[in-house]
């Protein structure tokens, strides 16, 4: 009697809850199958199995240049984002200057602003100044955009770390260059390991800033592709999708590794 | 025990932070400012953007268009998203990985991606009008998307793993006791439910909420794509203002409404979660 006044209640969570699972998996995997389909129309599941969008990607300078500008410029923000966070982070953490507090909430500010918002002023201060369409002002965008990530992933590193080993090198007379280096930086590295795969996934798939201020000639990947989403919808868009969604899966599945890998430690 | 000694001198942390300070004050604080500059400044102080919008019934439309596609947004992945909440919470933490991936996949995958997936899932001939078309022996052609139930339903996939994580959160901060407690009294598994786990649960929904529809009402991409004529959000207008009509001001001024309503529900969300409510939600 009790096992049958229970059941409902065991069933009814579980389904609701696959339900869910499926609504979340198939939009991000339904795009692999279609695209080994041909190219004359997009099917799932395809008819016959080719590889034709892929070979019309690769020889189409356009989409290939847009892909070759996309990961320039997450390589350049990952490099950036890392060069500028992770001693601000560090200094953040190790100083008591005046205005620590507000500097901590400006580095979280782009976390909070609509990105529209933000790509509109970036539109508003580039395009009077003929600074639209250069790789150089995407990158410094997006790094903007990766910031808080940086801080986050490198701020939580660094509460871990014991104080007590930067001291003891201070006593053993290491200077405070050479603790940052020899001390710190090799504590810190899964925290800005995280921070730096996060920066790159940013900027690979960062859309709406790079749609206000790139031009024909620094066009990323994702604009290109919300471009032809929008005139017209090319099957090859299913060869793209893939690709991009084998890349975010890599980098997120280091990123768990990494988390999993820091718990253990 | 934490060492109160600064470790760093004033200059040493002034030249770490400037690098970071410069990119932010450029790249974000000055953007921020110019917008706010450009909506009330034409050739000298004015309100006529501001007085163009309060009179512009396009503008009204957009706006309520924006309020109430993001409530249902967010109402339907808090329905869809707590029981996958209240699944996590139940299977041991080892088991749990799995499932966690599966949430946070669409976390990971560009919204292009996913719009353009949807757009051939549900499609006038998409995979699931053929299936339908399939079973019932004819051609059956449910328009679910370039209409207002695409953009919501691409809205809900992108929202839900926000909404999942910050409810199991305060799914598994509960104390198992009272659970165990109220089991060993004869308590029914929905009393449990409904009296102990739901309530306890509030603080987690509540910051669910709050995250969606404040990611909801920015939203840009998705009723770009998913979305019809009639479902043009606050977003989308800024972007028509700007570059179709190239009234800046206007654009601006839109922006600032945008910002100052998502400014009050981050405070909202501040106080609810304290303030590393939003960050938390970063990782």
């Amino acid at each position: 009697m009790n096992f049958l006044r229970t059941l409902p209640g065991a069933l009814v969570v579980p389904l609701a809850a696959w339900i869910t699972y499926l609504f979340l998996m198939v939009p991000s995997l339904i795009v692999i199958p279609i695209s080994f389909g041909g190219a004359g129309e997009l099917e799932f599941p395809p008819r016959v199995w080719t590889l034709d969008l892929y070979r019309q990607f690769f020889n189409d300078p356009t989409w290939w240049g847009s892909l070759m500008e996309s990961l320039k410029v997450a390589a350049l923000v990952t490099v950036l984002t890392t060069v500028l966070g992770v001693p601000a982070a560090y200094a953040l953490q190790r100083t008591n200057l005046p205005g620590r507090a507000v500097l901590n909430g400006l580095a979280m500010g782009p976390l909070l602003v609509p990105v529209i918002v933000l790509a509109l002023g970036l539109y508003l201060q580039l395009a009077p100044i003929g600074f639209l369409n250069r790789t150089a002002t995407v990158v410094l965008a997006h790094t903007m955009l990766a910031i808080p990530f940086m801080m986050v992933s490198v701020g939580a590193a660094l509460r871990h770390l014991d104080p007590a080993y930067e001291q003891v090198a201070l006593i053993m007379g290491a200077g405070r260059v050479r603790i940052f280096f020899r001390v710190v930086l090799p504590q810190l590295r899964a925290g800005i390991a995280a921070g730096a795969l996060f920066a790159f996934l940013i900027s690979l798939d960062e859309v709406i800033v790079a749609y206000f201020i790139t031009g024909p000639e620094t066009m990323t990947l994702p604009v290109k592709m919300y471009s032809a989403l929008r005139w017209e919808v090319s099957p090859v868009i299913a060869a793209v999708s893939t690709l991009l969604t084998v890349i975010s899966l890599v980098f997120a599945l280091g990123l768990m590794w990494l988390e999993r890998r820091d718990r253990n430690a | 025990m934490h060492d109160e000694t600064p470790y760093l001198g004033r200059w040493a942390g002034l030249a770490l932070l400037l690098p970071m300070a410069l990119l932010l004050a450029a790249f974000f604080v000055y953007p921020l400012a110019q917008t706010i500059w450009q909506s009330v400044y034409e050739h000298g102080f004015t309100a006529r953007a501001y007085e163009n919008l309060a009179t512009s019934t396009l503008f009204f439309k957009v706006l309520q268009t924006t309020f109430v596609i993001s409530l249902t947004a967010t109402l339907v992945s808090l329905l869809a998203g707590y029981p996958v909440a209240l699944h996590l919470s139940r299977l041991e933490p080892s088991r749990r990985v799995p499932y966690l991936v599966m949430v946070m996949l669409p976390f990971w995958t560009s919204i292009l991606v996913k719009s353009f997936a949807l757009t051939v899932i549900l499609g006038y001939d998409g995979v699931i009008n053929r299936a339908l078309s399939f079973v019932f022996g004819e051609p059956i052609h449910i328009p679910m998307v370039f209409n207002r139930v695409g953009a919501i339903l691409g809205m809900i996939n992108y929202l839900l793993p926000f909404m999942i994580l910050s409810i199991l959160g305060s799914l598994l901060a509960q104390d198992a006791n009272l659970a165990r407690a109220a089991e060993v009294m004869g308590a029914s598994r929905f009393t449990i439910f409904r009296r102990i786990t739901l309530p306890l649960s509030m603080p987690g929904v509540l910051a669910g909420v709050l995250i969606n529809f404040t990611l909801s009402i920015g939203m840009y991409i998705t009723p770009a794509l998913l979305g019809g004529r009639q479902d043009m959000m606050m977003a989308n207008l800024i972007d028509f203002y700007t570059r179709q009509t190239l009234d800046w001001p206007l654009a601006s001024a839109i922006a600032v409404v945008l910002l100052v309503i998502s400014g009050v529900l981050v405070a909202m969300l501040g106080r609810v979660r304290g303030a590393g409510g939003m960050t938390e939600m970063a990782r």
